[in-house]
């Protein structure tokens, strides 16, 4: 086997497990305030933003531990596109002018993560593998 | 996993995340170097300094990487560079990202990272010279 068919999955499971983390974090700061971020201080959980920190926060667990990958994925890639077009698209066409760079790169990587999966370092290849070890129960 | 990466919306997704990634790459390059998009935090930089010769690197990098030339030599340069950019200029002021400013450099560093292993995907220069 060529070598880049076994690495790139795996080194898919690390690139998904890094943009967890750096969504997680966004999670935490917007609904715990940890780490401290001046922005994020004191935000009501049921404002844009509160909302918005909800679905890093789950999101962000999801993506690291590699369950439910794909509609993760999925539904994360959509919060970033409604997120670089409500706050950082009205600022300026170019994404390095209206600071949607971070936004527009992860939109791309979850939309990418949503169709390519979690790789094998992730739960949901934990449990496929489980799941095909199980006796076929309809041969009795 | 892998029987889905092939088919043909996987890799054409992959495709997609190069060209936007390299894009996104590119501004930063053309910012520092051509000073456009105009950023008031790059004007009057100087092509021999260290923010210069990171614009050159942005520059040409990301011209190569969206056009998918060259793209795992030119995707393992940029993975480290970015890694450099992040520890130089982002690290010492905290270690979270969220606080330092250096998330969009780290997740470029693996976003490049994964394109040194995974290619370019169809859409790409790389792949019309292997069709020939």
């Amino acid at each position: 086997m060529e070598p880049s068919t076994v690495w790139a999955p795996r080194v898919l499971s690390v690139l998904r497990i890094v943009v967890g983390l750096v969504l997680l974090q966004y999670g935490l700061a917007k609904l715990f305030g940890w780490p401290a971020v001046k922005m994020f201080q004191d935000l009501p959980w049921l404002s844009l933003f509160g909302i918005a920190g909800m679905f890093e926060l789950i999101g962000g667990t999801l993506l690291i531990l590699g369950l439910f990958t794909r509609p993760a994925a999925f539904i994360l890639s959509g919060e970033m596109a409604a997120a670089y077009f409500i706050e950082h698209f009205p600022r300026s066409f170019f994404p390095i002018q209206s600071e949607g760079d971070l936004a527009v790169t992860l939109c791309f990587t979850f939309l990418y993560l949503s169709f390519a999966g979690g790789g094998p370092l992730s739960l949901d290849a934990v449990l496929l593998s489980k799941a095909n070890l199980r006796p076929d129960m309809s041969r009795g | 996993m892998n029987s889905i990466l092939a088919t043909p919306y996987g890799l054409s997704l992959l495709s997609i995340l190069r060209i936007f990634t390299g894009l996104s790459l590119l501004q930063h390059g053309t910012a520092k170097i051509l000073g456009f998009p105009a950023t008031p935090m790059f004007s009057n930089v100087q092509i021999t300094s260290l923010t210069g010769l990171g614009g050159l690197i942005e520059l040409v990098g990301g011209i190569l990487f969206t056009i998918g030339l060259f793209t795992r030599p030119v995707a393992f340069i940029l993975s480290g560079f970015t890694a450099v950019a992040y520890f130089m200029a982002h690290a010492s002021k905290s270690f979270f990202p969220v606080l330092n400013g250096g998330e969009l450099a780290a997740l470029y560093c693996f976003v490049f990272l994964y394109f040194v292993f995974a290619g370019a995907g169809p859409w790409s220069v790389d792949a019309i010279r292997e069709r020939k």
